[in-house]
Formats: structure tokens, sequence, C-alpha cells
């Protein structure tokens, strides 16, 4: 479960000048084994938040707990030892890029775990299949294309099958099909193992067939959070513009 | 604060004044910063040294990467030096028949000062500035993060294996360098100046040589890895601001270590009495 309150974070410009808001007030909670859909226009402060449940990033304000620990006080080792909880998919992928796929992969089981090698070779060989990248364990993140990437990022970051996972835009840059069995891929392995899961994704029209709830967030505030369904038949004028992708509306 | 809010138009100059003497102080600030900021990354590399926190693997890849591939330009550039030794002294060599003395001549300034120096600007040109270009990518493109989020110390994994790399490919490689220096030096000797390889060793180990002016150019080349090291992981991790800021890091690198080598060559010099 992860609680998320009252957050605010202003980043100030390293040239001086007023200070960028980017979170306001954001309360949230996620329940556990819920696959919450976290939706906004850009620059809305979806990543930011993502990156603050991992204590990347500190808020100026505000707390957030995951299973009850506060992850804004933590200590850098307390952080080390929570996010042992964690896995994530960074939207630029932040894949490692002077290992191969494979090893790219396997890094969280060979760090994290005993595991001997032949087992993780399986393993990551099982995730390849998944993402569609059989064969491509022994090439160099630089030679991927961008939805190739992505998949790459997507597959290290189930590997470990961390009991709470953030995607941010685990879909951007495929095509209609690779993404809808990538968002079926990570709602069975969610159903399959529990985990609590936040996904960032622009791509609603998938996300939205997979998700249990759904928040949405615009200029740095929480305006809405729901359970699917309700997203869907919101009648908040800015939440129905974007759910629906309508050009009229006060977005 | 209320100086900020004083009219700047006042008195004409002031505005340019105050924008020169702003100049100066953030000069001085961010030197205060950097210094600082080095010396908390030391203290950070250190605390895993000590608790043997560093990871083997990273550290051999390292040491590979940066000791082993730097041998040829270390071999190229320590031949050609004691080469150019001997040229140097060749008149005075030829003028007094001081065969004898070319060993000591040779072997003296290279040994204590031109091997140090001149393999800590080709390692800094070549490892320092590679290690801050690599480290600053990985920054910008949030791949410490994502180690982080793997619950991996970056320093240990990352920083302290390259730390201990460059210092120990410098004194590695300073060493290899004494060698080979002096032996480009007897050949050239020889070729030059017809004096026999036996002369030139003998000259070398006469007594007025000792171990003494070998340690102190080793240790020079600790102090040099220092301070190399510590400036490509600080201005390394410190990148911000994409690929330009790469760029930057790495500029600041090499002018760091450059500065810092040749300050620290004369302090050390000064305290080891020449
Ligand atoms: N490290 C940072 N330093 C300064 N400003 C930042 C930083 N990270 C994000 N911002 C600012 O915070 C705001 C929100 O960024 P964020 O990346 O969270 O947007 P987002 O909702 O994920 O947008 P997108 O859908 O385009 O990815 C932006 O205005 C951005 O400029
Ligand atoms: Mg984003």
């Amino acid at each position: 479960m992860i609680s998320i309150q009252s957050v605010s974070k202003a980043f100030r410009p390293a040239g001086g000048g007023p200070p960028n808001q980017v979170l306001e007030g954001v309360s949230l909670d996620v329940p556990a084994s819920c696959l919450y859909g976290l939706i906004g226009p850009g620059a809305s402060g979806k990543s930011v938040l993502l990156k603050m449940i991992v204590g990347l990033l500190k808020p100026d304000a505000g707390s957030i707990l995951v299973d009850g620990a506060d992850v804004t006080q933590a200590s850098e080792l307390d952080l080390q030892k929570m996010r042992l909880k964690f896995g994530m998919l960074f939207q630029n992928n932040a894949l490692f890029d002077h290992m191969t796929v494979g090893d790219n992969i396997a890094f969280p089981l060979r760090r994290l775990t005993d595991l001997p090698e032949d087992q993780i070779k399986s393993r990551v060989m099982e995730r390849l299949a998944h993402v569609a990248l059989t064969g491509f364990e022994g090439r160099l993140p630089a030679g991927l294309s961008g939805g190739q990437k992505k998949r790459v990022g997507v597959a290290r970051a189930t590997i470990t099958k961390a009991p709470i996972v953030l995607y941010d835009e685990p879909a951007a840059g495929l095509d209609p099909v690779t993404s809808q069995k990538i968002f079926e891929l990570l709602r069975e392995e969610q159903r399959a193992s529990g985990a609590t899961v936040i996904m960032v994704s622009s791509d609603l029209d998938r996300l939205l067939t997979v998700t249990d709830r759904v928040g949405m967030m615009y200029r740095g505030r929480l305006i809405f959070d729901g359970t699917t369904h309700e997203a869907k038949t919101s009648t908040e004028p800015r939440v129905r513009q974007f759910v629906h992708g309508l050009t009229e509306g006060p977005l | 604060m209320a100086a900020q809010t004083t009219n700047p138009s006042k008195g004409g100059e002031p505005g340019a004044f105050a924008a020169f003497l702003a100049s100066i102080g953030g000069g001085f600030l961010s030197a205060a910063q950097t210094t600082g900021g080095m010396t908390i990354l030391l203290a950070r590399i250190l605390s895993r040294v000590l608790r043997i926190k560093v990871d083997g693997r990273e550290l051999w890849k390292n040491l590979y990467k940066m000791a082993v591939k730097s041998l040829p330009i270390v071999v190229v550039t320590a031949l050609f030096t004691g080469a150019i030794m001997v040229i140097q002294a060749a008149t005075i060599v030829k003028r007094y028949g001081a065969e004898g003395l070319l060993g000591w001549g040779a072997g003296f300034g290279t040994l204590r000062e031109i091997a140090p120096l001149l393999t800590a600007l080709m390692i800094s040109g070549r490892v320092g500035a590679n290690n801050t270009a690599e480290l600053g990518t990985m920054v910008v493109t949030e791949q410490l993060d994502a180690l982080r989020v793997l619950a991996i110390d970056p320093i240990s994994f990352l920083i302290a294996p390259r730390f201990i790399a460059i210092v120990s490919t410098l004194f590695m490689m300073t060493l290899f360098a004494d060698a080979l220096a002096l032996l480009g030096a007897a050949y050239t000797g020889q070729a030059l100046l017809g004096v026999s390889p036996t002369t030139f060793y003998n000259g070398l180990t006469a007594g007025l040589l000792g171990f003494g002016d070998v340690a102190n150019g080793l240790l020079k080349s600790v102090v040099f890895g220092l301070v190399m090291a510590l400036a490509s992981c600080y201005f390394g991790l410190s990148t911000s601001g994409g690929a330009p800021g790469v760029g930057r890091a790495v500029n600041a690198t090499v002018v760091t270590s450059a500065a810092g080598v040749f300050v620290l060559d004369y302090l050390v010099s000064f305290a080891l009495g020449g």
C-alpha cells in the first residue's frame, strides 16, 4: 500500500528566476494489489511523483508511506533496504548502455539474489520471449530501436517480480498491437503476483482496459482519483476532455 | 537581501561594479562548493574502501580498461621522453666528454619529474576525461538513478572501483614509464653519442641516484592519481544538463586535473626538498 500525503515540490531553476511549482498538495492512496493508472497532460508531474515514491527525489513538504514506512524521511541506507520492494521502468528506460540486453535484464537478479547463473539465464530468456525480443540478449542498447529499448526496460523492471512496480510509459513508442500485448502481459503478471502497480501512460485507450483505479494529474495537482469506470464516466470537464481525447474543453 | 532592493540606476557605475564584485564572489563560492563537494565525495569513497564495500568485478574491469589499454600510449610517450632527455643533454655530454654522467643526467629528471608528470597528463587525458564522460552520461540518462532503485550503492558499485583503478593505474604506469624512459634514453645515448648501455647504466647507478629519487617520483604519481581520480569522479557525478553538460564536466575534469597536478607537483617537490 502506498500512501502519498500532501506532497509538494518546487524546482529552482539553476540560473535563478521563479521556482517551478511541480507538485502542489498531492494526496493519493494506492491500495495493495491495485493496478493504478496515473494520467495527465505533459509536465503535470507524473514522473516526478514516481521518482518520489522510490526516494530519488525528496518533496519539499508532505510524506509518502510505503507499507507504513516514510520514504521521505528515510536515510540512504534505509532507502536501499526499502528499494528491494520496488521494480521501476523509467520514462527514458535508463538501460545500462555498457551492458548487453541480456546483462541489463539479468542485472537485478545477479545483484539482489543468489540464484545460480543457469536459472538467471532461463529467467532472462523467458522475459525476452514475453516482450518479443528472443535472440536479442547479445545486443547492446545503443543498437536497438526506441520501442525495443522500452521492451528491454519492461523486462528488466519485471524480472525480480517485485511487490511494487512503477512503470513510466511502458508502451511509449510501441505499435498498437505490441502495446496492447505489453499492457495485457503486465496486467496478467500483476494479477498472478498480487503486486501493487502504478502505471503512467498516455495511451489511455489501452491503459484503461487494464487499470483498477485511475488518478489524473493536472498542473501539479491530483484532480481526479477513482475507479476506472468512474474515470470513464466522470463529468469533471478536464477529466472528461482528457479521457475522451476531446479538442473542445478547458485543457 | 536589502542590497538587492536598492535602485541600481543611482550613481551610474555601481551596477557594473556590483556585477564585477558578484562575479568574483561567485567564483570563490563555486570554488568553495567544488572543494567541499570533493571532500564529501572522498569521505564517502574512503568509507566504502575501508569497509571493503567495493565491487570487485567492476574494479578488475576498470583496471583492464584504464591500465592495460593505456600501455601503448605510455610506451610511446616514455620511450620518446627518454630519447628527448638524451638529445637535450647531448651537446654538454659531447663538449665535456661527460659520457659517464649521461645516465645520471637523463635519470634524475626523468624519475623525479618528467615521468610522473607526463604520465599523469597522458592518463588524465585518456582515463580521467573518459571516466567523467561515462559517469556524466550515466547521470544524465538516469542510469545512476536506475542503480539506486535497484538498491545498489553507486559509490561502492561505480565510484570506488573507478577511484582505486585510476590511482593504481597512474602508479603502475609511472613505474612502467620510468623503466621505458631509461631504456629509450640508453638506446638513444648509444645511437646518438656512442655511449654504451653499460656506461649509461653505471652512470645511473653509480651513487648519484638512489631509491629515494624513484620513490619521490612514485609518491608524486600517487598524489596526482588521487587528485585526478577525485576530480574525474566528482565532475562526472555532478553533471547536469544533458549532452552539453557532459561536455562541460569533461572540460572541468581536464582543467582541474592539469592545474591540480602542477600545483601539487610544486608542493610535493617543495616538501621533499626538490
Ligand atoms: N530534475 C528536475 N529538475 C528541474 N525540473 C524538473 C526536474 N524533473 C522534472 N522537472 C519539471 O517538473 C515538471 C513535471 O515534470 P514530469 O517529468 O513529472 O512531467 P510528466 O507529467 O511526467 O510529463 P510527461 O508526460 O511529458 O512525461 C516539468 O515542468 C519539468 O520541467
Ligand atoms: Mg513523465
